[in-house]
């Protein structure tokens, strides 16, 4: 380490030092702001993505940077650019294949084993903070794939909203670059895409179990009407939040689940500190919010 | 366990003449890192290594890798031990010294998956017993690195139906101890008892081998048994198990290792359980690395 460090004798060209404790201090800062955690051996990707804000606001070294996050006037700001370079290039469909996992082999047959009790036999799940649809388009497909087996008989609806009208008309529109769909496992694509040119068309089998509309959810009154959902999806949309619109986004989430639904976040991002209503519980590889029927056992802290 | 299948594993490890035997640098060095950090001879430690060839190899290797960043490199063993860290040369040591155990071809599990997930158990369990203020972290991670003690002798003894087992696991998803259970009438958790025993390990750690899947009365096994049980649940969760995924949900809030020790240990109100879950994933590379180490010589 000595060795490289005195041969820059200019800080401006300073090298990408992974183990500069600044960047530690990033990342615990963009954790206690946002609820995301960068593991170290993703900095690669944390610092990269910063070095692009730090080139734009004139930082040197990632100290320096710091400073602008934490004691520069307009550091809310500069916080919101960070996290929006964090997350962008974010969304693709069948992103993380752990969570389509849990929700195949635990979640559903647990969910549709309580359901037939009742015989109650359709799904309702929320793709809050859509986006372009990617999302919503995999619950579909997912759900389109456990009616087969599992779901043998079912009907479900998948909820896609969002704010940005924009990203709601793309994602109405169903149709994918290479890049997005680069996940897709293959038969999933030959049965619900089909190819013009260099894009995939969602087949219009997904496309009518789902809705698309347009929510802002810090509009109370809007979201008072989210009722009887049994998994909801938000992906890095909270993190735009301040803490006290984020307390009362999740109470608003917590009301429109069922009992025994799940709350699904982006796959490093944590309620720590937001809400302890919700079980944090495990699945192999990735961890759900899960909201325990009434009279459950309640107890711990996770 | 039913009597029948103790007496039957009895049976077996008495007629065979290849039971697990201690390796002869593992009591010495127990006996050496029982005791606070600040109170272990270094020169103890240097001297142990100095027995084995393999262990110096590796330990000068790993202190000359790009991981430590020295300017000079180092060329003796002490200079080695200093600059890697006692827990570190520890890690080494113990990963080593039990990798031969039984001879490489008895194995039934991968050798390599086997140390990976034991060793990411102790890691993890040394972590959780300092965020919650347990006095001796040093002795949970020792259990947690011995919990599983217990396969080797499965892999020694009963090597057909302990591989049934595995497959029987790996097939249908769900935890080792329930597929031994249904295949063989008892568990890698009896076996390490058994051993515990042979190998005179202390009794709390001896509970924790045994204990560890059965946790049913925490009050009987004490903290080191709950942090080992949610420790191993944790690692089995991300990918740091016995290579094989179990589907199912773990609630940890309502694990009774978990309730335990909330009522134990104030510390553990203030756990951030997801922040402690991600970074989980920066030990595997660490446990790689090392158990990749071990079994490059």
């Amino acid at each position: 380490m000595s060795n490289e460090t005195t041969l820059v004798k200019d800080e401006a060209a300073a090298p990408e030092n992974l183990s500069d404790p600044a960047w530690f201090r990033i990342r615990d800062l963009i954790y206690q702001v946002s609820g995301i955690y960068q593991t170290e051996n993703k900095f690669y990707l944390l610092v990269g993505r910063a070095n692009r804000r730090m080139k734009v606001v004139g930082a040197r070294s990632p100290r320096e940077y710091l400073e602008f996050l934490t004691a520069r006037p307009n550091r809310d700001a500069e916080m919101r650019n960070l996290l929006n370079e964090i997350t962008i290039g974010e969304t693709c469909l069948f992103r993380s294949m752990p969570q389509i996992d849990a929700l195949r082999k635990v979640v559903i047959p647990s969910m549709a084993e309580a359901k037939k009790k009742i015989s109650y036999t359709k799904l309702r799940f929320w793709s809050a903070g859509c986006s372009t649809g990617e999302e919503a388009y995999t619950l579909a497909m997912m759900l389109l794939e456990e009616t087969q087996t599992t779901l043998k008989g079912w009907t479900f609806d998948v909820i896609a909203t969002d704010l940005n009208d924009r990203s709601l008309a793309k994602a109405q529109e169903g149709v994918y670059n290479d890049y997005a769909v680069r996940n897709v496992p293959p038969e999933y694509m030959r049965k619900y895409f089909t190819k013009s040119g260099s894009e995939y068309r969602v087949a219009d089998s997904v496309r009518s179990h789902i809705t698309f509309s347009r929510l802002n959810m810090k509009d109370d009154s809007k979201m008072l009407f989210m009722r009887g959902l049994d998994v909801i999806f938000c992906c890095n949309v909270l993190i735009y939040f301040d803490a006290k619109s984020k307390t009362r986004t999740i109470q608003h989430f917590y009301n429109a689940l069922m009992p025994n639904g799940y709350f699904y976040l982006g796959q490093s991002e944590s309620l720590y500190g937001i809400s302890d209503k919700f079980h944090l519980v495990h699945f192999p590889g990735t961890t759900a919010y899960w909201k325990p029927a009434e009279g459950a056992l309640k107890v711990g802290t996770p | 366990m039913t009597t029948t299948a103790i007496d039957r594993l009895r049976t077996c490890i008495a007629n065979i003449d290849a039971m697990p035997t201690i390796p002869v640098i593992l009591r010495p060095l127990l006996h050496c890192l029982d005791q606070p950090a600040e109170e272990i001879d270094v020169d103890r430690i240097v001297e142990l290594i100095s027995q084995d060839k393999s262990i110096i190899a590796q330990c000068i290797r790993m202190a000359n890798s790009a991981l430590f960043m020295r300017s000079k490199p180092a060329e003796t063993i002490r200079a080695a031990v200093m600059s890697l860290g006692m827990w570190r040369v520890r890690d080494l040591l113990f990963s080593n010294t039990l990798s031969k155990v039984i001879p490489h071809d008895r194995w039934v599990v991968d050798p390599e998956v086997f140390w990976r997930h034991s060793l990411a158990v102790a890691m993890v369990s040394r972590k959780f017993a300092e965020m919650i203020d347990y006095p001796d972290p040093e002795k949970a991670y020792l259990a947690g690195l011995l919990h599983d003690i217990g396969t080797v002798v499965n892999c020694m003894v009963v090597p057909d139906e302990f591989r049934a087992a595995m497959e029987k696991g790996s097939r249908e998803h769900i935890p080792l101890d329930e597929a031994e259970q249904a295949v063989m009438g008892f568990t890698h958790c009896d076996s390490g008892r058994i051993l515990a025993d042979a190998w005179k390990i202390p009794a709390d750690i001896g509970d924790a081998l045994e204990l560890h899947h059965r946790i049913g009365d925490p009050e009987r096994g004490g903290t080191l048994v709950a942090l080992v049980n949610l420790s191993d649940l944790l690692c089995r969760m991300r990918d740091l198990g016995y290579g094989y995924v179990e589907y199912r949900q773990v609630d940890f809030a309502n694990e009774p290792g978990w309730m335990y020790l909330l009522i134990k240990y104030p510390a553990m109100a203030q756990i951030d359980l997801a922040r402690f879950t991600f970074a989980l994933d920066e030990y595997a590379k660490e446990v790689s690395d090392l158990v990749a180490s071990v079994f490059s010589s």
